[in-house]
Formats: structure tokens, C-alpha cells, sequence
């Protein structure tokens, strides 16, 4: 009987530690291998980093934040499992992810199912909030809504007239070629011609050859690192000197470096780059050279909004309970790395920043800023 | 319109790509006509050359010139320990079970390059200046000069050496009749050996000789693989003469297709005539021997 005793003691002893140690589940999914495998993983790298700091502030209401981090390959099938697995088996309370528009299409679904809130900082695919999914959240501008912001602007800020687009043959180059043209127009522009190439390309000779018959005077593009770098060295190779212009990764540190020269006077469109100057964005580049060992890029930007503002939900809703998640999502009114952040009814988020950047001497300057309005 | 500078320059552009699909499918044909395997992770022998010369040139700091030949040799000796441990064993084995183990390897040569060099793209440092140089107003690079030279006199030196030395010969006997080859004495898997290791060669020599203008990543070797298969097929598996016509054909198409057609497109030109191809000359344009 003594001993019946002892071990009741010792087992609820044991269960009090571990409520003690208790912490608040986090999945994330990403393409860390496949085409896109090098953006996936500075996204969970810059996530386990920002988790890090969290917790060693004390983490969220008393606990830790515990990542649990999935390779979803940029592959639909492959994040779907993934994300069932976060939620059924490692019973997470929040999830973000996937990188590609279709990947994040398909895993927005599971956290419908399972009633889990789901943030994406990455995709921009429109449809993506247009679900009538309320666990879904996009903390990033659509292509459309870039478009809208940008399209006006460019006319003016790289003195060019005549455009023309080399996007890759996906739901994002198709969906930039559908909206920047209304904007551009409405600015006085013209678009004179549309190139695709496919995401296993990194030879776009016969495109460039195509473009460089139409005499553009600037030419807008949608890549990711290594097609990006391909593309301006391929572009400037083959004579053509008119202002490049990209929605992508056309400032992140890779880039540059794999372009070299080529990258010099290419103007970005995007959502987010190191060289803002404000408080949160002093300390975000500061932690990512110290620990990281390189400036933040786009995708850096867009885990640190995602986290950052999953958190902040939690913190809001004083409970780890997926509902309660939820409804505090819906009230975000969040100071991010670029500027203030809110979400419409369908989950999209608006009154952020997005910037127009040149590349001088291998650095990225702000030249234009906009502000995402509300759709 | 049609204008000349810019049909010249498709032209220019599809030769380019030509030569090199020529080069890697050149390796895939023999190893199929000597060995009789599809090898699937032939496009993953084309990624690690990319990666030596890289590491060799940026790393080991080694004179570029002398880093292709380097890295296109240490690769040889990555295929003949595949050759030693993997498809010696599988000499008599049904050409279903080589072909799962080619895609077993391509799987595991892509993760592997992806554990040790990581996702993010590199190009080969070069020495040639960068600034684009124009011939009637068709635009080229020092570079892209340099790589359509190696690669032809690659698929040249490659030509000779099958029809004109003694283990050339004993390869072509080979891809006649295994049997017979061996009945005469020629050692079957030192043919097999030597037909890998210069396969596997020409691959790593367009990976490395590419690497200056295309970014090295793990995960291009299987693009090259479909594409060098798009090659053999239409040149007919087993045909060297084949494998270079093919490859300097889908390139044109590419090029031309690509440049007066729709960009969207591209890579459905290679496929499309691939289907007609098999429709109408199953045996490919040259048949094997």
C-alpha cells in the first residue's frame, strides 16, 4: 500500500514537471528541398532564429515556443502530409506556410479541417484568400495589389515607356502580366510584348532574343533567385541595356552575389528589403548578420511578419487554443518590420509598406514607397 | 517582319543549347547501347561536374582552364566506384530492375548534393570578361564562344576516339553482340567500365563547361536527364551520330520555336516532336549500331 502510494507520488510528481515544461506548438511548413529549397530554408532559419530570442525573452503567456519545422518540397501532395502531421500527430496550435501559392492552396485546406489558424507570409496567388477560409491569414501584398501599387509608379520612376514581360509560366508571372499592364497604361505607359519560361529553365536565350526584337525600354520580370541572376547576366549579355525591374528576389544577398555586375542599376519590387530604416527593422538585420551571417531577404521579411505576428495573436488571445487564436487574428493591428498591418474580412493584409529598390554598388536603396491599401 | 539579325541570332542561340544537349546525350546513348541501361541519374553526373569546377575554381582557388579537365576527372572516378559497386553487379540483370536503380541513384546523388553543397545556386568563376561582344549584331559573350568551341570539339575528340581507336572499336563491337565481343576476347566489363566513366565523363564536362553561364544547382540534373533523353529518343537509342544530330536539332527547335512561336511553349516543342517521332520512325532518326 506504502509503496501503491509512493509511486501515485512520484507519477504526479512527474506530470507536474512536465506541465511545467509545457510550450506552445508552432508548425511550420516549407520547401526545404526541391526547386526552391534555398528561399525555404532561409525562411526556417529565420524563424527557429526570431523563436530563439522569443524564448529567451520568456517566450508567449509564460511558455516556450516549441517550432516544429516540415519540408513540404513546394509540392501540393507533400505539404498537405506535412501539415496533417503537424496538427494530428505534434498537435500544433498554429501553422504557417507553405511557400508556393498551389503547396499553401492545398494546405490551407487541413487547417479548415482541423480548425487550426494558418498563416502564409510568402504566396501571393490571389484566389488564396478569395476560400471563404476564416483560418486562413496572408500576411503579404497579392501580385495584383502590387501591381495596382507599383504599375502607376514605374512609368515615372525608371523613365521608361515602352515594357515589356519576362515572367515564369506560373499562377504568379500569369497573374503579374494580368495586372501591372492596367496600371502601367493608366501612367502612360505601354506593354509592347510577354515572354514566359518555365521553372526548370535557367537558359532563356531564345525569350531574351524574342524581347530584344520588340526594343523595350524596360523590361518587368517575376523570378526567384537563380533564374533572376540567370536572366540579368543572359539579358546584359545579349546587348540589351534597357532597366530591369523584378518582382522576387532581386535584392536578396544571393542574388547579388550570383549576379555580380549584371545585378547593377536592376530595380526591385518588394515587400520587403534590409535596408528600411526603422527600429524593428534595425534589430531584425542585425540579429540576421550576427547569427544568420547575411542580410535578411525578402523571404526573411516575410517569417519574420508571419511569426511575429502569429505570436502577437497569441499573446492577445492569453490562450493557446486554436479558436481563440483565430478571433484574435481577425483583430490584428500589428507594428511589423513594414509598418502597420491589419487584416480584411477574407484574411488579407493591408496597410503595409512595399518598396521600389535600385541596386547601387551591390546595395539596395529605396528609391519609392507604397502603401498596400485596402481591397 | 522577318528580320536576319534576329533569325541569326536564334540560330546562334539554338546551336549554343545544341552542342550541349549533343555532349550530355552522347554519354547516355553509350551507356545505353554498350551496357543497355537507361540511366536516369545521368543528369546528376552533369550537376556534380558543375559543382567541382565550381568548388574547385572559388574554393581550391585552381587555374580555371585547368579546373574543367580536374573536375571532369574527378567525376570519372565517382562513376567508376558506382561502376564497381552498383551496375557490376547488375551486369545480366532485367533492364526494369537497372532502370529503378538509375532513379534510386538520381534520388540519392540529388539529396546528397543537396546535404553537402546546399540549395543555393552557384555559378563558375571564369575568367572571361563579361561584356557582350556583337558579330552583325548578333550578340555573344567570350563565354558562350568559349563552351560552343569545347563542347564541339568534345563531341568531335568523343566521334574519334569510338570509330577510330582499338577500345572504340571493341565498344562498338559490344553494342553488335555482347556475346560475340566476348567470344573474341574482349573483356566485357572492362568495356562496360570504360563506356560509364567516359559517359559519365561528357555529362560532368557540359556541367562544369555550362557552370559559367547556367547556375549549378542540385536539383538541375534531372532536367538534363529528360532532356538528354528527348535527344536519344529522337536520335535513336544507341546512336552516336544520332545523339548529336538530336541534341543540335531539339536545340534549333527550342531556339527557332521558342523565338517564333510562343516562349510558353519552349519546352513542349522538344515532347511534341519526340510523339511524332515515335508515331511515324519508331527506331529514331538513326538506328543503332
Amino acid at each position: 500500500m506504502k509503496m501503491k502510494l509512493f509511486v501515485t507520488a512520484i507519477a504526479l510528481a512527474l506530470s507536474g514537471a512536465a506541465a511545467a515544461q509545457e510550450t506552445i506548438k508552432i508548425g511550420v511548413v516549407q520547401p526545404l528541398t526541391g526547386p526552391v529549397a534555398y528561399d525555404g530554408n532561409i525562411y526556417a532559419n529565420t524563424v527557429k532564429m526570431l523563436v530563439e530570442d522569443m524564448n529567451a525573452k520568456g517566450g508567449v503567456l509564460g511558455k516556450k515556443i516549441e517550432l516544429v519545422i516540415e519540408d513540404g518540397a513546394c509540392n501540393p501532395a507533400q505539404s498537405v502530409n506535412a501539415a496533417e502531421k503537424l496538427v494530428v500527430r505534434d498537435k500544433v496550435v498554429a501553422l504557417l506556410g507553405a511557400f508556393c501559392s498551389t503547396s499553401t492552396a492545398a494546405m490551407m485546406e487541413v487547417a479548415r479541417k482541423h480548425k487550426v489558424p494558418h498563416i502564409t507570409g510568402i504566396s501571393t496567388a490571389a484566389q488564396l484568400t478569395e476560400q471563404n477560409n476564416p483560418y486562413f491569414f496572408r500576411a503579404v501584398a497579392t501580385t495584383p495589389m502590387l501591381g495596382s501599387a507599383f504599375g502607376a509608379e514605374l512609368p515615372k520612376a525608371v523613365k521608361a515607356k515602352r515594357f515589356a514581360f519576362l515572367v515564369i509560366n506560373d499562377d504568379w508571372g500569369r497573374s503579374m502580366v494580368a495586372s501591372y499592364p492596367k496600371s502601367i497604361e493608366s501612367a502612360g505607359g505601354t506593354v509592347v510584348g510577354t515572354e514566359f519560361f518555365q521553372s526548370s529553365e535557367l537558359q532563356f536565350l531564345s525569350q531574351i532574343t524574342k524581347i530584344k526584337s520588340m526594343n523595350p525600354d524596360g523590361i518587368i520580370l517575376a523570378a526567384n533567385t537563380q533564374h533572376a541572376a540567370a536572366l540579368s547576366k543572359q539579358i546584359r549579355e545579349m546587348g540589351i541595356t534597357a532597366p530591369l525591374m523584378g518582382e522576387g528576389s532581386w535584392t536578396s544577398d544571393s542574388y547579388l552575389k550570383l549576379a555580380g555586375p549584371a545585378a547593377e542599376g536592376v530595380y526591385g519590387l518588394v515587400e520587403y528589403v534590409y535596408t528600411i530604416k526603422n527600429p524593428i527593422n534595425d534589430a531584425f538585420v542585425k540579429m540576421s548578420r550576427d547569427k544568420l551571417k547575411e542580410n535578411p531577404s525578402k523571404f526573411a521579411g516575410a517569417a519574420h511578419n508571419a511569426i511575429s505576428i502569429m505570436v502577437d495573436a497569441i499573446r492577445r488571445a492569453g490562450s493557446a487554443d486554436p479558436e481563440k487564436i483565430r478571433a484574435a487574428l481577425t483583430q490584428t493591428d500589428y507594428n511589423s518590420l513594414v509598418g502597420n498591418i491589419r487584416f480584411d474580412a477574407k484574411g488579407q493584409a493591408y496597410g503595409q509598406n512595399v518598396y521600389l529598390a535600385a541596386i547601387k554598388n551591390g546595395v539596395p536603396e529605396v528609391v519609392a514607397t507604397a502603401k498596400i491599401g485596402k481591397p | 517582319m522577318f528580320d536576319l539579325v534576329i533569325f541569326g541570332q536564334h540560330l546562334f542561340n539554338g546551336l549554343l543549347i545544341g552542342c550541349a544537349y549533343a555532349l550530355i546525350a552522347i554519354g547516355l546513348t553509350m551507356i545505353f547501347g554498350v551496357m543497355n541501361i537507361a540511366n536516369f541519374a545521368h543528369g546528376e553526373f552533369y550537376m556534380i561536374g558543375g559543382f567541382f569546377a565550381f568548388y574547385l575554381v572559388s574554393l581550391a582557388k585552381i587555374n580555371y582552364f585547368l579546373a574543367l579537365p580536374l573536375a571532369v576527372a574527378l567525376v570519372v572516378v565517382l562513376a567508376v566506384v558506382i561502376q564497381q559497386l552498383v551496375f557490376k553487379r547488375l551486369r545480366d540483370a532485367p533492364v526494369m530492375t537497372t532502370t529503378l536503380v538509375t532513379i534510386g541513384l538520381s534520388i540519392l546523388l540529388e539529396n546528397l548534393a543537396h546535404l553537402l553543397w546546399g540549395a543555393q545556386p552557384q555559378t563558375v568563376p571564369n575568367p572571361f570578361p563579361t561584356s557582350p561582344m556583337s558579330f552583325a549584331g548578333i550578340y555573344t559573350t567570350p563565354l558562350y564562344l568559349f563552351s560552343m568551341a569545347m563542347t564541339a570539339a568534345l563531341i568531335i575528340v568523343g566521334h574519334v576516339l569510338i570509330q577510330r581507336t582499338r577500345m572504340g572499336k571493341a565498344m562498338r563491337a559490344t553494342f553488335q553482340n555482347k556475346e560475340a565481343a566476348a567470344l573474341v576476347g574482349i573483356r566485357i566489363d572492362s568495356i562496360y567500365l570504360y563506356a560509364f566513366g567516359f559517359g559519365a565523363a561528357l555529362a560532368a564536362a557540359a556541367g562544369a563547361i555550362l557552370g559559367g553561364f547556367i547556375p549549378v544547382e542540385p536539383t538541375m540534373g534531372g532536367v538534363a536527364t529528360l532532356k538528354a533523353f528527348v535527344v536519344v529518343i529522337l536520335g535513336g537509342m544507341g546512336s552516336f551520330v544520332g545523339a548529336i544530330v538530336g541534341g543540335l536539332l531539339l536545340g534549333l527547335a527550342e531556339g527557332l520555336g521558342g523565338g517564333y512561336f510562343s516562349s510558353g511553349w519552349k519546352d513542349a516543342i522538344g515532347f511534341v516532336a519526340v510523339i511524332l517521332l515515335l508515331l511515324f520512325r519508331p527506331d529514331g532518326l538513326f538506328k543503332r549500331g
